[in-house]
C-alpha cells in the first residue's frame, strides 16, 4: 500500500511536471488551431509491435492540420488502469488529453466523470450511422459515448488445414460436429492437442454460454443479476467442460492455461483446433514461419448450427476533460476515421471501428480474415456493461469456475451457483 | 534498535546502579545557573536539530502515507475526477474482512504454513550454507558465494517463470522426469491445481530466492567468531555438533533474530511468486495467500477502504509476531 501511494506521488509529479511543460501556452482562440499547444497522448503498448512510425506520421499531418504538437506516451496494459485512475484522481491537469481505453475500463472511468461526453461531437461529423453496432455499444452508458471506437477484435475457430486435410475433416458447423471433429483429431494426432479448454482463458468459456443461450449476467430494471447458473448457461458450460472432463480431448496441463499458453504450443505445433483472436493467425505465421499455408479459420459454430456469439472486445480512443478537449477530439477523429484508422488495423491486424472500413477488409476476402468479420459484425457480444463487471474479471470468478470444474472440485452446477453468488454479491456492492 | 535495549535483566541494573552516582555528582541545591541551563537545552535541543533534516523526509515519504491508510481503512472511498470521495464508515471494512470466511478457510491458513515451511528451510539452508562457505579456501569461497548471489540477484519475477516452467504439467523437465520414473501420469498430472503441491513448488521457489541473504547474513557473523572459543571447546572435548549448538548458535543469536524476523516479514507478504503461478491470480480459490486475496480486495475490487484496511491488519499482525519472536528469543538468552 505505502509502495503505491509512493508510486502514485511520483507519478503525479511526474505528470504535473509535464502538465506544467504544457499548460500555459496561450492559446488562440479558433477552434482547431493549436498553434504552440501540445497534446499528451496515451497509447497502449503491445497492439503494434512498433507504434512508433505510425504515430510520428499521425503527429506530423496533425502538426501540419492544426499546429499542435503531440506527445504519445505508451502504456503499459498490466499497469496503466492504476495510473489511469491516479490521474483521474489528480484532474485536469494532470490526465491525458487523449487515451487508448479499452471498452470494459469505460464504464468504470465514465463513473468517475473523468470522460468527456462525445455523442453530439459523433453526430455532428456525421460517425454515428458507420459505427460497428457491438462496438459502439460497449463504450455507450445511458446513450452517452465515451469516446470513438478505434480497433477491435474477436475470437473465433483457427484451425491447422493441413491436418484437417489429410484426415478428410472439414471445419465443424455446430457443438456435436465440434466434438466428433475432435474425437477423430485425438485418436488420429495423438501428439496434438485436439481443442484446448483452457481453464484460465475467461473468453474461450463465455462463447459457450451464450451459445447455449445462457448470459453472463442481466439487467432488470437498472440491476445487474448473474446469469451463469440457469439452466442454459449451465448446458453450455458442461458442454464446454465435458470435452476435457469426458472425452479427454484436453489433457491436464491446460487446466491452468491461459491464452497465452495456447499461443504457444500452437506455433509450437502442438494444437490442432483451437478458439483464438482474429489478431493472432498472422502473429502466429510470423513467429512459426513453417506454419504458413497451414491454417485455416472459422466462425465459432452455435449449439445446433450458426454461430455461438464471442466477446468483441476493443479499444475506444476517449477525450479527458482536460484543457485541450475541442483539439484532443480533432485528434481523436484524425486517429480513428480514414486512411489512419484503416493503416493501424492493418498493422496490428485488428478491424477498424466502423462498417465501411470494415467492408473494405471484408472485401479482400482474405480466408484467416473473412470467418472473423462475419463472427464480429453478425455474432459479437459484449460483458455486462457496469464498473462491477470489471471487479468481476479481476476476481477471476469465471475462470475460477472453470477451473474448479475441470479439477473436479465441484460439479458444473456447484461451480456455477457459487459463481452466481460471488458475482450477486459484486453486483450488489 | 541495538538489541541490549530491550534487556531488562539485573545484570544491566548493577551497570545502571554504578552510573548513577555520577548522574547525581551534578551540582545540587538551588537552581541551575543560566549558563549551564542554556548548555542543557542546547544539548537537549542539538540531537533533535540534526535530525530534523531527515525526520522531515521520513514523516513526508513514510508517516504520512501510514496515516492516510489508516484513514482510508475507516472508510468508503470512491474515485472521481479531480479529487476522489471518503466517507467514514467506521469499522465496517474490518469486521467485513475478519467475518470473511475464505480469510480463515484458506488465505490465512496457507499463508501462515506457507511462511512456517519457507521461514525454517530458509534460515537452516542459509546457515548450512553459511557454514559450508566458511570452511572454503578463498578461490572457492568466491565462486560459491558468486553462485549463490546470482540466486539472489534474479528477480523474483524471472526466478518464477524458471521455476513454473521446470514444473509445467505435462512437457516440464521435473513432471517428465517424474513421468519416467513412473510416479505420476504427465498427461493428467497437473501440480499446479493440488494446494498441496502448489505450495511445494512455491516454497522451493522462494527458499531458493531468500537463503543468499541468510547465508551472507550468517557468514558475516561467523567470521567475527573467535577461534579461541572453538578451540577451548575442543580442548573440552566438544564435538562439531555441540561446538556449533553451544558456541555458534550463542555467539551469533542477535543475526539469527534478524534474519528470522526479516525472512517471517517477507515470506508472510510474498505476492509475486504466488500471483504468477498458474492458477495463483485467484483463479485457484484453494491457494490464495494473504498478498494475493488483499490486491484483489483492493485492487481489482476498487476498494481501496478495504485494501487499506487488510494493510493495517497485515501490519500489526507482523508486529505481534516480530515482537512475540524477540521476547522468546531474549527470555532464552537470559536462562542461558
Amino acid at each position: 500500500m505505502r509502495k503505491h501511494v509512493i508510486g502514485a506521488l511520483v507519478v503525479t509529479m511526474a505528470l504535473g511536471l509535464s502538465a506544467c511543460g504544457s499548460g500555459d501556452s496561450g492559446g488562440d482562440g479558433g477552434e482547431t488551431s493549436g498553434k504552440g499547444k501540445t497534446l499528451t497522448v496515451w497509447i497502449m503498448e503491445g497492439t503494434n509491435p512498433d507504434p512508433k512510425p505510425f504515430f510520428n506520421e499521425v503527429a506530423a499531418a496533425f502538426k501540419k492540420k492544426t499546429g499542435a504538437t503531440v506527445k504519445v506516451e505508451y502504456q503499459q496494459w498490466a499497469t496503466a488502469q492504476k495510473k489511469f485512475t491516479t490521474a483521474i484522481e489528480g484532474g485536469p491537469s494532470q490526465v491525458p488529453d487523449v487515451a487508448e481505453v479499452g471498452t470494459t475500463w469505460i464504464p468504470q472511468f465514465a463513473e468517475t466523470g473523468g470522460l468527456v461526453d462525445v455523442t453530439d461531437k459523433v453526430k455532428d461529423s456525421g460517425l454515428n450511422d458507420d459505427l460497428v453496432e457491438g462496438l459502439a455499444d460497449a463504450g455507450t452508458l445511458d446513450g452517452k459515448q465515451y469516446g470513438m471506437p478505434w480497433y477491435a477484435g474477436v475470437r473465433g475457430l483457427l484451425y491447422r488445414k493441413d491436418i484437417f486435410e489429410k484426415h478428410n475433416l472439414k471445419a465443424p458447423t455446430n457443438w456435436k460436429e465440434l466434438r466428433d471433429t475432435a474425437l477423430v483429431l485425438k485418436e488420429k494426432e495423438p501428439g496434438m492437442i485436439p481443442f484446448p479448454v483452457a481453464g484460465g482463458a475467461e473468453m474461450f468459456a463465455t462463447p459457450f454460454v451464450w451459445g447455449a443461450g445462457g448470459e453472463l449476467a442481466i439487467e432488470e430494471g437498472g440491476k445487474w443479476k448473474s446469469g451463469i447458473n440457469s439452466p442454459e448457461s449451465v448446458k453450455g458450460i458442461t458442454y464446454y467442460t465435458d470435452l476435457a472432463k469426458k472425452d479427454k480431448l484436453s489433457p491436464a496441463k491446460v487446466t491452468t492455461w491461459t491464452e497465452k499458453e495456447v499461443a504457444t504450443d500452437f506455433q509450437k505445433g502442438k494444437v490442432a483446433m483451437t478458439l483464438s483472436g482474429n489478431w493472432t493467425p498472422k502473429a502466429f505465421v510470423q513467429a512459426a514461419p513453417d506454419l504458413e499455408g497451414k491454417l485455416a479459420a472459422a466462425p465459432i459454430p452455435g449449439e445446433t448450427g450458426g454461430m455461438s456469439k464471442s466477446f468483441l472486445g476493443g479499444s475506444y480512443l476517449s477525450t479527458f476533460k482536460g484543457e485541450n478537449q475541442d483539439l484532443a477530439w480533432e485528434y481523436v477523429k484524425m486517429v480513428t476515421t480514414g486512411e489512419f484508422a484503416t493503416k493501424w488495423a492493418e498493422q496490428t491486424n485488428y478491424f477498424p471501428g466502423q462498417n465501411s472500413l470494415l467492408k473494405e477488409v471484408q472485401a479482400k476476402n482474405d480466408p484467416l480474415v473473412a470467418p472473423f468479420a462475419k463472427q464480429m459484425t453478425e455474432a459479437g457480444a459484449t460483458v455486462p456493461k457496469t464498473p462491477a463487471y470489471g471487479q468481476i474479471q479481476a476476481t477471476q470468478v469465471v475462470t475460477k469456475m472453470v477451473q474448479s470444474i475441470l479439477t473436479g472440485k465441484q460439479t458444473v452446477q456447484e461451480a456455477a451457483d457459487q459463481a452466481a453468488d460471488e458475482m450477486d454479491k459484486i453486483f450488489a456492492s | 534498535m541495538p538489541p541490549e535495549s530491550l534487556i531488562e535483566d539485573s545484570a544491566h541494573d548493577d551497570v545502571a546502579a554504578t552510573t548513577s552516582p555520577v548522574k547525581s555528582s551534578r551540582p545540587r541545591g538551588g537552581r541551575p545557573s543560566p549558563t549551564l541551563r542554556r548548555k542543557q537545552l542546547g544539548r537537549t535541543t542539538r540531537p533533535w536539530l540534526l535530525l530534523l533534516p531527515s525526520l522531515v523526509v521520513l514523516a513526508g515519504l513514510l508517516l504520512w502515507p501510514l496515516v492516510k491508510v489508516g484513514i482510508l481503512s475507516v472508510q468508503d472511498y470512491e474515485v472521481k475526477f479531480g479529487g476522489g470521495v471518503g466517507v467514514y464508515t467506521g469499522f465496517d471494512h474490518y469486521k467485513d474482512l475478519l467475518s470473511d470466511g475464505d480469510l480463515w478457510r484458506t488465505v490465512l491458513p496457507n499463508t501462515a504454513f506457507f511462511a512456517v515451511a519457507c521461514v525454517a528451510l530458509t534460515v537452516a539452508l542459509g546457515t548450512l550454507a553459511a557454514l559450508l562457505l566458511q570452511r572454503l579456501g578463498t578461490t572457492w569461497r568466491v565462486i560459491c558465494s558468486t553462485a549463490i548471489m546470482a540466486a539472489w540477484a534474479m528477480p523474483a519475477v524471472t526466478g518464477t517463470y524458471v521455476w513454473v516452467w521446470l514444473f509445467s504439467a505435462g512437457d516440464g523437465m521435473m513432471s517428465q522426469l517424474a513421468g519416467s520414473l513412473g510416479l505420476i501420469d504427465p498427461e493428467t498430472t497437473n501440480w499446479f491445481t493440488e494446494r498441496l503441491s502448489f505450495y511445494a513448488i512455491a516454497t522451493l521457489n522462494v527458499v531458493h530466492h531468500g537463503f543468499p541473504f541468510v547465508a551472507i547474513t550468517v557468514l558475516a557473523g561467523l567470521l567475527t567468531i573467535p577461534r579461541e572459543l572453538y578451540e577451548a571447546g575442543m580442548i573440552d572435548g566438544a564435538n562439531a555438533w555441540q561446538r556449533f549448538w553451544k558456541i555458534t548458535v550463542p555467539t551469533i543469536k542477535p543475526i539469527f533474530l534478524v534474519v528470522t524476523i526479516l525472512s517471517t516479514i517477507w515470506d508472510f507478504k510474498v505476492f509475486t511468486q504466488i500471483y504468477l503461478m498458474p492458477g495463483g491470480a485467484g483463479s485457484n480459490e484453494e491457494v490464495l495467500n494473504l498478498g494475493v486475496w488483499s490486491y484483489q480486495q483492493a485492487f481489482a475490487l476498487n476498494d481501496y477502504g478495504a485494501g487499506a484496511a487488510t494493510a493495517v491488519l497485515l501490519t500489526l499482525l507482523l508486529l505481534l509476531i516480530t515482537i512475540v519472536y524477540i521476547r522468546t528469543l531474549f527470555k532464552e538468552s537470559d536462562e542461558l
